[in-house]
Order: C-alpha cells, then sequence, then structure tokens
C-alpha cells in the first residue's frame, strides 16, 4: 500500500509550479503595469482569481473597452474546464475533508495543481494539497508583484527559458503516466495536442474552448482504446 | 449591461467570481452523483488527455521561432519522466537545455 501523502510532498510537487507561475505572472504584472493598472488592483486580480489564461483574458478585454457582461461570459467559459478537473478531484478527496477545506480547495484548482494533485496514486488529503496549493498560490502572487515591479530588467532569454518550466512538468507527468500505463497514453496525450493545434492555429479557436474541446476529444477516444484497462 | 468606466474593483470581483463559478461547482452541487458510470470512467482519463492540450501548441508558439528550444525541453522532460526521474530534476535538466538552445541558436 502507498504511503500517506505529506506536507513536505505538497511543498516539492508545487516547487516546480512555482517556478512556473512565477515566471508566468512575471509576464501578466508587466502586462497590466503597460496598460495602467495600479499595483494594487494588479495584485488583487492574482490574489482573487489565481488563473492564468482567465487573468490574461481579462487584461485583454480590458484594454479592448470591453462591457462587463462580456467580460464575465468571456472568463467563465474560458474555466468551464474546472468543472470538469473539479469533478475528477472531488472524488479522489477523502471523507475527513471538511467545509473550509474544501472551499480552499475549490478555490485553487488550476490546470497544474489539478494535473499534479490527480496523478498521484494515493488518496489526496488536505495537508498535500494545502502545501501543493499554497506554493504554487505564492509563486503566482509573487512573480505579479515582482513582474509589476522588475519585470523588464530580467535578461529575455533566461525569461524565456524559465516558460518551459510548465511545459517541462507536464512532459514529465506524461512520461511517468506512459511508464505506469503503457504505449497508449502517449497517443492519448497527442490526440488532445493535435486537436488543440488544429483548433488554436488552423481555425483560430478562442483558447478557452479549444482547450475544452482538446481535452473531452481525447478522452473520449481514450476511453476506447483504453477499454476494458484499467487506469 | 455596464460599461466598463466601473470602479476597477468591480471589474476584479467579476473577473474572481467568473473564475470561482466553475470551480466551485463540482465540490458543491451533486453533479458527479448524477452522471452515468460510463462518464465517471471517462473522468479518470481526463487528466492524460489534458496534458497534451496543455503543453502543445504553446510550447512551440512560445519560443517561435527558436521552437526547436521549446520542444527540445519538452522531450527531454517526456525522457526523463519515462525514466522515472524525480520531477524537479527533469524540469531544471529541460530549463537548462532549453536556455542553452535559446543561446547557441
Amino acid at each position: 500500500m502507498d504511503k500517506l501523502l505529506t506536507k513536505k510532498e505538497g511543498i516539492l510537487d508545487g516547487f516546480p509550479i512555482f517556478l512556473g507561475y512565477f515566471s508566468t505572472a512575471i509576464a501578466f504584472g508587466l502586462i497590466c503595469r503597460n496598460i495602467n493598472i495600479s499595483l494594487f488592483n494588479t495584485t488583487l486580480i492574482s490574489l482573487t482569481s489565481f488563473a492564468g489564461s482567465g487573468q490574461f483574458l481579462m487584461i485583454n478585454l480590458l484594454s479592448n473597452g470591453a462591457l462587463l457582461f462580456e467580460l464575465f461570459i468571456s472568463i467563465l467559459l474560458i474555466n468551464l474546464r474546472y468543472v470538469f478537473m473539479g469533478a475528477s478531484l472531488n472524488q479522489r478527496l477523502g471523507n475527513d475533508i471538511t467545509l473550509p477545506q474544501k472551499i480552499f480547495i475549490a478555490f485553487s484548482t488550476t490546470d497544474e495543481i489539478f494535473s499534479v494533485a490527480i496523478l498521484k496514486p494515493q488518496q489526496l488529503n488536505f495537508k498535500y494539497l494545502f502545501a501543493l496549493e499554497l506554493t504554487s498560490y505564492s509563486g503566482w502572487v509573487l512573480g505579479t508583484v515582482v513582474g509589476y515591479i522588475i519585470g523588464l530588467a530580467l535578461p529575455h532569454n533566461l525569461q524565456l527559458a524559465m516558460a518551459i518550466t510548465l511545459y517541462a512538468m507536464f512532459a514529465s507527468l506524461w512520461g511517468a503516466e506512459t511508464r505506469k500505463h503503457g504505449y497508449k497514453i502517449i497517443f492519448i496525450g497527442m490526440i488532445s495536442a493535435l486537436v488543440n493545434s488544429i483548433l488554436i492555429l488552423g481555425l483560430n479557436v478562442a483558447i478557452g474552448w479549444s482547450f475544452v474541446i482538446a481535452m473531452i476529444s481525447a478522452t473520449i477516444i481514450g476511453s476506447f482504446i483504453l477499454r476494458g484497462e484499467h487506469v | 449591461m455596464f460599461n466598463i468606466n466601473l470602479p476597477m474593483i468591480i471589474i476584479v470581483l467579476a473577473g474572481s467570481i467568473a473564475t470561482m463559478i466553475p470551480r466551485f461547482i463540482p465540490y458543491f452541487t451533486p453533479i458527479i452523483d448524477k452522471v452515468p458510470k460510463k462518464i465517471k470512467e471517462m473522468l479518470k482519463i481526463l487528466p492524460i488527455a489534458a496534458l497534451g492540450a496543455l503543453i502543445f501548441p504553446f510550447s512551440i508558439i512560445d519560443f517561435n521561432p527558436l521552437w526547436i528550444a521549446g520542444l527540445s525541453g519538452v522531450i527531454i522532460a517526456f525522457i526523463l519522466g519515462y525514466l522515472r526521474l524525480n520531477m524537479i530534476i527533469s524540469i531544471l535538466s529541460s530549463v537548462i537545455i532549453t536556455y542553452i538552445l535559446l543561446n547557441i541558436l
């Protein structure tokens, strides 16, 4: 039987997310400064939304003079994927999770935290999730502030190289899952990669939508590929 | 409908609420009890299916025209992950490879 997940493991697993979020949030802070949002409001956006694509979409729409209603609906749509992720994660929580703990977990369900947590073989306890989420959250908020204040001073190539961290994290998970469940896992990942790329590059579908479509179509095809196998 | 000339705090809160509605629904509504077993099975494949779309196409686009650097970083991390190396080692190796390629390409 697998050992129980610990706080330390949460911090260790959160560290790569911290790095990835930190570098992405630097870009966010920088853009907010460029479109004259105050440091206070910029930080508040990261504190209250904790969402990469959603926040970039938000300031993009803001600077293009969108209506509040449009802004609200677009952000809702781009974040629709969290319904699926949350449903999946919720099934893996222990029964001893309290209401405030559940609120915290729901608040911090991001793509990256979800992917790392859900692929743990053990049952998910609050200690582990709290450490994982707080580590990631601090990267996001700190990066936003740092980006706002000093973003431009970082060497360009270093900023760019740090952008690989999140992709590297997903690729490493993908490799580990392939080892665990066999080569078919490579194809399932490739299907969603391909669908997402075609939708975004070929058909100019909005990022939120293309991600949802790619994820769901690869899941459906994947369930046929893996029919009868235990995942 | 509102105009965007509202105080910034309203806009910030609207963004937060729009983000949190989909995040909270699955934890606080019995949405999952109502879905058929077949869908529940599919939810197990979902995280694996998400990985590909989380990596592509943006690991390529972000580095364009030096996309080779991004793709190499992804491939290195995949191989090291497959070899069961610690995730932090996979990621650091990937950053180093990407950084070197960005500088020599």
